[in-house]
């Protein structure tokens, strides 16, 4: 790993007034390490600084229910998260996909902000080697070269078919919900479907994030009558990223779904939510061919690349069994 | 006295060589011997030293002023170095020397080419090296060295290189060939065909995989006037001793190798690798010890692998199950270069196995640009077991036989190559019996398909050396307080190798185990034992401990009985005592023996004899496996392993359990889950490294059992003992992949059955039961 001057803040405008480009190099913040370090000791990104933000108080870990919500701290570890009896209750599907990320190390050692942040496992982007398209270069080396575990959906219109890593993420967009950020330029607040965005020309990055900024909080509103899972394929029993992951949020009254919101990970360059399935659901009593309907119009605009069409045949098995598992009488 | 037999070697050139062997007189610890060490569970002598992390391994060297090397490797599958220029790398502070094609002496490495090669053949070929400081000092003299490539045609791939129109690797090698392909042939094959009422004709294929030795390779290295001295990770000492003093010149005294402790060699560390001496190198440059290990990455590209293979077997029997033919032509990737430890005989397995008149095998190995090929674990066995068990469960299946039954009906007792009975004839019959009771194979209800999940069973069996050989060599030294030193010149690769020779000597002594200490590992302390590889450490130097022990006891008993006045004939030692025959009471410790005679010490001599010339030793076992099959996501979970494996008198239980365990685990990867993936269009490795080449986690193995067979073979050497590290892996991934098809019905020809493969051979299954039946079948 190359060399990086390392400070620690004790405040959050401490970090922000040092974030980003300077003539001086890249500051970049370090909570967990989890992605960052590795991207480090791959030679993937060079920060000349690291300012540690673990003892922010504004940014702390903590899950506490608000008057209409969850709010998470930024610096929320995925064990906290896994094991807390108030998510566990009111949002399994948040639960179930921490316990289903990475190790019980990492997950103590990693935070929610840096999970939603962390950038894809394309092994194109993260050899030296490959100056690709995400890393500033011209080309998708993946496109047209071992691309098994890469993007089925808008893979043929986006420059880069990398996917996005993260099980918790999707389950997020699951739940609505939203993120406060702040920066140089004040504070904001939005829709974790509109923070994450496919990268372009000018933003090659998987989420709108600013260098200058940084996650402070994430918030999930309350939804009654909801039922929720997360399901996950991968190559081998744990400690891997998702071939395909499935988190799924079913409200349901009289029996019959009011609302439904299917979100996959693995499968684009952001959580990707399959807005057909839920036409396909709603009114519905999640009867088996209502289910096949949901299953069959989430794929339909998937459009595989050469090594990655089984992807399809699993998502389809995991959206059937999720949407089983929460609007079933189990 | 032991006898010397000294035979001539025969040698396509230059002098005469001889093979010398001492005989072994020692009486034979046969089934019916009263062992009271062997036999017994012990934990291993070096765990507390392990688990507190005492134990130091190459890495955890730190030697004065010493500095930390990097080696620079190709970015390109094929080149021409045309310039290396190290200055501004060289004028880095911190930075203490640097070695590259330009100014390395040339040192001739594998096969012509040579230490830093003027033309690179795969990515990761080693181009330059530095040694610095600090690690990161010498990562960032690396990205200092400017080199100009002239980049050359290039072929990753097993079927591309054998194209008549392939980039070659070799000038002096064409076609991609290393050598002239290795046959094999008894009976008539064709004719064994035309006898067959059903012929398996089949192509198998199977992956690279990667060793992934938790310690990567790597030495640390200190060169002080002519004295070299190397920690090195290696599973034989005496080796790289030999191939580092010949490669610089240097009197074989003047080289020391010394390796205490490993985690893992699998094979991978059985051949002297560049970077000792490129090490030596750069701590003779910078007068400074230098510590030179490999990253996950390097060592993933560099340091060897299983190579692929591409199998095409036919094989028939008669109606009744009769092996009539077995024909195989068998094609293995070796990668950019021979390095001399392959050992990887694809095509051994289908000459011995199974009782058959007509077998004919034809294996060649092929070069690409890649890293190169080692011996991994049994290798050749392993992939030549996935072909032969899985056309042998197909056989049974047409021919509607249970698969064992089949096996048992083409069982021999005779080495078939070379026509000779073996020392343990019954007891691949025995694993059969063991494991198919244990795991309650006859008897097994397939439970009913939920639609979703399938459930199978599945079997399969193995052959494999483990005999040990000679020469190997142990000294027993009895301490004043009676305290016993063992010494001996192998090497302990982190597979309980102190422990089990440790027992032995125990045994022989009539001591217990705590008074023993074991020293190996290093060359200047330990007379000469061979590489740690084919399954035979226990099995060669264990007979020569036993005999050194032997010796040593011959002369305190001698000893003891001048003080007790009784003929030594009739005295014995049990539990660190001498007893007289016929007398209740011992009258004195093996401690106040020693003590008496103090300072004169007892120093027994022992070597391993030779193998019998009119037998063959062999090891066998066989395992049963029960999966689960998601047909809808393709997932396949291993419920249950039962092995059964053939090692002889088995010394410590508690080991064996061990290399079974450890054997499955990597079997089940193999089977399930690992392969090295190459970028075809750059020859880039493309998971070199533990995240995305993904090894088997706890929760992916199942309860592993070991239906332990104990089968004392005394006729194979004076400790019955055999081999029993590499041979529980190679029925593993077969066994998987014929519960597969018992749940499934579908027939798996290549590895691993990722998700992917999986999930493909279910599609195409689909596909085949959707579309209406073949015009034949219609019409039947």
């Amino acid at each position: 790993m190359r060399s990086f001057d390392y400070t620690s803040a004790t405040t959050l405008d401490d970090v922000i007034s040092t974030l980003g480009q300077t003539g001086n190099g890249l500051t970049r913040p370090l909570a967990g390490g989890t992605d960052l370090l590795t991207l480090m000791k791959a030679d993937i990104v060079q920060p000349a600084r690291l300012i540690d933000i673990k003892r922010v108080p504004e940014l702390a870990s903590g899950i506490a229910a608000s008057g209409d919500g969850i709010t998470l701290g930024a610096l929320t570890t995925l064990t906290e998260i896994e094991t807390s009896a108030l998510l566990q209750e009111r949002a399994p599907v948040l639960t179930q996909a921490a316990a289903l990320a990475a190790t019980p190390q990492l997950r103590n050692m990693a935070t929610i902000a840096g999970n939603l942040l962390q950038r894809p496992r394309c092994w194109y982007y993260r050899d030296e080697h490959f100056q690709c398209w995400l890393k500033g270069g011209d080309t998708c080396h993946a496109r047209d070269g071992e691309n098994q575990q890469h993007a089925i959906y808008r893979a043929d219109v986006s420059p880069c078919v990398a996917v996005h890593p993260s099980d918790l993420a999707s389950a997020l967009v699951a739940l609505d919900a939203e993120v406060r950020v702040r920066g140089q330029g004040g504070e904001r607040t939005l829709p974790l479907t509109e923070f994450f965005a496919p990268p372009t020309d000018d933003r090659r990055m998987e989420n709108v994030l600013g260098d200058d900024e940084i996650v402070v909080s994430i918030r999930i509103p309350d939804a009654d009558n909801t039922r929720s899972t997360y399901l996950k394929a991968m190559d081998r029993k744990t400690w891997a990223f998702a071939l395909v992951g499935v988190a799924a949020v079913v409200r349901q009254a009289g029996g019959q779904i009011e609302d439904a919101r299917i979100v996959l990970s693995g499968v684009a360059p952001t959580p990707w939510r399959v807005r057909a399935a839920k036409q396909a659901l709603i009114g519905s009593t999640g009867d088996a061919s209502a289910i096949d309907r949901a299953v069959e119009a989430a794929v339909a605009e998937a459009q595989p690349l050469e090594h990655n069409g089984y992807k399809l045949a699993l998502a389809k098995s995991l959206i059937g069994n999720a949407l089983r598992a929460v609007t079933g009488d189990g | 006295m032991p006898e010397l037999h000294i035979n001539k070697l025969r040698r396509g050139h230059g002098e005469d060589a001889f093979k010398v062997v001492e005989t072994d007189p020692l009486p034979r610890w046969d089934k019916d011997a009263k062992l009271t060490v062997a036999g017994t569970r012990q934990t291993r002598v070096e765990g507390e030293e392990k688990v507190t992390g005492r134990a130091r391994y190459a890495y955890d060297m730190r030697l004065p002023g010493q500095l930390y090397a990097c080696i620079l490797r190709s970015p390109h599958p094929h080149a021409r170095v045309v310039k290396v220029d190290t200055s501004r790398a060289a004028a880095l502070t911190g930075m203490r020397a640097v070695v590259s094609a330009t100014d390395a002496p040339k040192i001739q490495w594998f096969e012509e080419s040579t230490l830093f090669d003027p033309r690179v053949r795969y990515v990761g070929d080693e181009v330059a090296a530095v040694a610095a400081d600090s690690e990161e000092i010498a990562e960032d003299a690396l990205r200092l060295i400017e080199v100009e490539y002239e980049p050359l045609p290039f072929v990753v791939d097993l079927v591309a290189a054998q194209k008549p129109d392939a980039p070659q690797l070799h000038d002096d090698k064409p076609g991609n060939l290393p050598s002239e392909p290795k046959k094999y042939s008894r009976g008539d094959v064709e004719a064994g065909l035309r006898e067959a009422s059903v012929v398996v004709d089949e192509v198998y294929t199977t992956q690279v995989v990667l060793h992934n030795c938790f310690e990567p390779h790597g030495c640390t290295v200190s060169w002080e006037g002519d004295q070299l001295t190397l920690w090195d990770s290696t599973q034989s000492v005496f080796d790289v001793r030999a191939l580092v003093a010949e490669r610089l010149e240097l009197a074989e005294h003047h080289v020391r190798v010394v390796k205490q402790h490993m985690g893992g060699g699998f094979g991978s560390k059985q051949v002297a690798w560049k970077h000792t001496v490129i090490a030596a190198l750069l701590s003779k440059g910078s007068g400074r010890p230098v510590q030179l290990m490999l990253d996950r990455h390097a060592e993933n590209l560099s340091s060897g692998n299983r190579n692929a293979t591409r199998q095409h077997l036919r094989i028939g029997a008669t109606a009744d199950g009769t092996l009539t033919a077995i024909d195989l032509q068998a094609e293995q990737q070796a990668g950019a270069y021979m390095v001399g430890g392959e050992g990887s005989d694809t095509s051994g397995i289908f000459q011995t196995l199974y009782r058959c008149e007509n077998v004919h095998t034809e294996q060649r190995a092929v070069y690409t640009n890649t890293g190169p090929a080692v011996a991994f674990r049994a290798p050749g066995h392993v992939e030549g077991a996935f072909a032969l068990e899985s056309a042998m469960d197909e056989l049974a299946r047409r021919l509607k036989i249970d698969p064992v039954e089949l096996r048992r009906k083409n069982y021999t007792e005779l080495h078939q190559p070379r026509d000779v009975p073996y020392t343990s004839p019954d007891s691949l019959r025995a694993c059969y019996d063991a494991c198919t009771e244990e795991f309650g194979w006859s008897s097994y209800q397939k439970p009913t398909a939920d639609g979703q999940k399938r459930r199978g069973i599945g079997f399969a069996a193995h052959d494999w050396g483990g005999s040990g050989y000679p020469p190997g060599y142990a000294w027993v030294k009895l301490n004043t307080d009676g305290s016993v030193d063992v010494v001996t010149g192998t090497q302990d690769i982190g597979s309980g190798t102190r422990t089990g020779l440790a027992m032995v000597a125990a045994e022989e002594l009539g001591m217990p185990l705590e008074s023993i200490a074991l020293h190996l590992g290093d060359t200047a302390n330990g007379p000469y034992a061979p590489v740690s590889s084919g399954s035979a450490t226990q099995a060669t130097i264990g007979p020569a401990i036993r005999a050194a022990a032997a010796d040593a006891k011959k002369q305190l008993l001698d000893a003891a009985a001048t003080f007790l006045e009784v003929a030594a004939d009739k005295l014995s030692i049990r539990d660190g005592r001498i007893w007289v025959e016929g007398e209740p009471n011992s009258p004195v410790s093996v401690a106040n023996v020693t003590n008496r005679i103090t300072p004169h010490m007892i120093q027994g001599h022992g070597a391993r004899g030779p193998n019998p010339e009119d037998k063959a030793i062999r090891t066998f076992g066989a395992q049963c496996v029960e999966v689960e099959v998601d047909t809808a996501t393709g997932e396949v979970t291993v419920l249950r392993v039962v092995a059964s494996h053939d090692c002889g008198r088995v010394i410590n239980p508690t080991m064996v359990d061990s290399q079974i365990i450890g054997a499955v685990t990597q079997g089940l990867g193999y089977a399930l889950i690992e392969e090295r993936i190459v970028d075809y269009r750059y020859g880039v490795v493309l998971n070199a490294n533990l995240e995305e080449y993904k090894i088997p986690t706890v929760a992916d193995i199942p309860e592993i059992i070991h239906a332990m067979v104990d089968l004392p073979d005394p006729e194979a050497n004076p400790t019955g003992a055999k081999g029993i590290g590499e041979p529980p892996l190679i029925p593993t991934a077969p066994a998987i992949a014929n519960a597969v098809y018992d749940a499934t019905g579908i027939r798996v020809h290549s590895l691993p059955i990722s998700r992917r493969e999986m999930l493909r051979l279910l599609g195409e299954q689909a596909q085949a039961q959707a579309q209406p039946a073949s015009g034949q079948e219609a019409t039947a």
